[in-house]
């Protein structure tokens, strides 16, 4: 059976639920696309405690994560955090993750929900050395995100803080509804916004999750706050050209055909999987990962093959319709002579080849609060809104809790 | 989700939630009210050509909401006289009325005699619904 997060029973009154991951999570509430256009024009709340949580606690800790993942942890300052990823011997990616330093001697380590029990039964098989501890804390720990333009406004409500006192990546000690809670400013959807976490709460003992989660929600009432569901949050995620373990990289997959070489620190000493990763990087990767908007009508999804002429040259890791920005996106790995921005290919849906364009990524990302990026390229939100006018309305709050 | 469907008694019905409507010596072709809202949000319709010869059950196209993707069967044999070039603009027409003006394609019927009797009517698809709505 199917396992619970810690306000399933919201779930269970509110959304559609599916199984992801092993866990039984809505789908959707009121609609993946009213919810993607919420979030981007004011905000959304996400239940994301099914994700895996592991405290890694010592003097050897830094070292340790340091060994086992690609970005450089002895650079994280207390309360800083990084994207970073674990690779296997041969450099292929066994999940992507965020570490955080929350303590001189603590670190926070979340990842993929799909590959709890992988990573952890690796970092065991890494064998932690005594002087440290490390615990996957993740049945006993609730994890909500709270993302959009109006997200600082709902932490000032609940909390008395504001967001841009804590730099982005950065964490907080916060208190909400009188429960301590760790809150960093990170999230999966390119908007500002934060990821709040509540401790020592089981999902058999969830009281003080689920009062966090109503007290976000009353927080955020007036400000047209809506529970997202896995849909959009898969949706929004691609929107900011962000990668989906599963689909855009997987353990056959190296950074460097992803192109996540920003997260990986070739210049520390070693690191599991950097020999593979240097090697590939000196040779060059057969494959890259891009960014493409269809030209043509048609909904690029994934596996899909993209063809040049009759030749199918690469396959696509994800698709979607994006509500923002109303066309067909996706992301692919192509040939490196195709991956320029302006490169055309077509994609194979069902009998037909449609056409794509590489574009720069971020296909959407907000800056500030008047700035956005659309397809790597900066304007302001005025301009963005009568380009892409069918996300130009916010859409009326309609949230029934 | 809600147990209540809109199932019209002038059409017939498949087991893959697609209905067609006789009309005249042509048939009329959707896909069902419990299809539209098992996709929500319609975003795209995947229209067949003009002058395409189906086969019962062969696909004619896809419906499309962001994230899922149905295959449209055609409910009998014949070729495509007609598509709704309106669902290009306006896919959420196969939400808002699926038996109306969210319809997909016109087709002359080939061997209508054999195949009608295979399809459901309102009162088999009601009890196929409840079938399946209940196995959830």
């Amino acid at each position: 059976m199917a396992r619970r997060t810690h306000v399933y029973e919201y779930h269970r009154k509110h959304g559609n639920i599916v199984e992801y991951a092993g866990f039984n999570l809505s789908v959707w509430f009121e609609g993946i696309i009213p919810e993607c256009h919420s979030v981007r024009n004011h905000c959304g709340i996400f239940d994301v405690s099914h994700m895996g949580r592991v405290l890694a606690e010592g003097k050897g800790a830094e070292s340790f994560l340091n060994q086992l993942t690609t970005n450089d942890v002895s650079k994280l300052a207390v309360g800083r955090g990084q994207y970073s990823l674990l690779c296997n011997l041969k450099g292929g990616i066994m999940d992507d993750l965020t570490i955080f330093r929350i303590g001189s001697l603590r670190y926070l380590v979340v990842y993929n929900a799909g590959n709890r029990d992988k990573n952890w039964n690796w970092l065991l098989k890494n064998k932690p050395p005594s002087d440290m501890t490390i615990s996957d804390v993740s049945d006993n720990v609730a994890m909500f995100a709270i993302q959009g333009p109006r997200a600082g406004t709902v932490l000032w409500n609940v909390s008395g803080v504001k967001l841009e006192e804590v730099e982005k990546y950065g964490t907080r000690d916060v208190r909400v509804a009188g429960i301590p809670c760790l809150l960093t400013r990170s999230g999966y959807t390119g908007e500002d916004g934060f990821e709040i976490y509540v401790w020592n709460t089981s999902v058999e003992e969830p009281s003080d999750a689920v009062k966090v989660w109503e007290k976000l929600l009353l927080g955020g009432r007036e400000l047209g706050i809506c529970p997202v569901g896995l849909g959009a949050r898969d949706v929004l995620r691609l929107e900011a050209g962000m990668c989906l373990y599963g689909n855009d990289v997987d353990e056959n997959t190296s950074p460097v055909e992803a192109k996540l070489n920003w997260v990986v620190h070739l210049e520390k000493p070693d690191f599991v999987g950097k020999n593979a990763i240097m090697g590939l990087k000196e040779k060059g990767p057969s494959r890259v990962r891009v960014g493409f908007r269809m030209k043509q009508k048609g909904i690029p999804r994934q596996n899909q093959d993209i063809f040049v002429d009759a030749e199918a040259v690469g396959k696509v890791s994800s698709g979607t319709f994006s509500p923002t920005l109303s066309v067909g996106i996706g992301m692919g790995y192509v040939p490196p002579s195709l991956a320029a921005v302006g490169e055309t290919f077509t994609v194979g849906i069902r009998d037909r080849r449609v056409q794509a364009e590489v574009v720069k990524l971020p296909f959407y990302q907000r800056r500030s609060e008047n700035q956005v990026v659309v397809f790597g390229e900066e304007m302001g939100l005025r301009e963005f809104r009568k380009k892409y006018s069918s996300s130009g309305q916010p859409t009326v709050a309609t949230a029934t809790h | 989700m809600k147990g209540e469907y809109n199932v019209p008694e002038d059409v017939y019905y498949t087991k893959e939630h697609e209905w067609v409507r006789l009309e005249g010596d042509k048939c009329r072709v959707g896909v069902t009210d419990y299809a539209q809202n098992s996709l929500h949000e319609v975003v795209y319709v995947d229209l067949p050509k003009v002058g395409l010869k189906v086969a019962q059950m062969q696909s004619l196209g896809t419906v499309e909401s962001v994230k899922a993707v149905a295959d449209v069967y055609s409910p009998i044999s014949g070729v495509v006289l007609e598509v709704n070039n309106t669902l290009s603009d306006a896919p959420e027409l196969v939400n808002k009325s699926p038996y109306g003006e969210g319809w997909i394609t016109m087709i002359r019927p080939e061997d209508l005699k054999k195949e009608l009797p295979g399809l459901m009517k309102a009162l088999s698809y009601k009890d196929f619904l409840k079938k399946i709505t209940e196995k959830k």
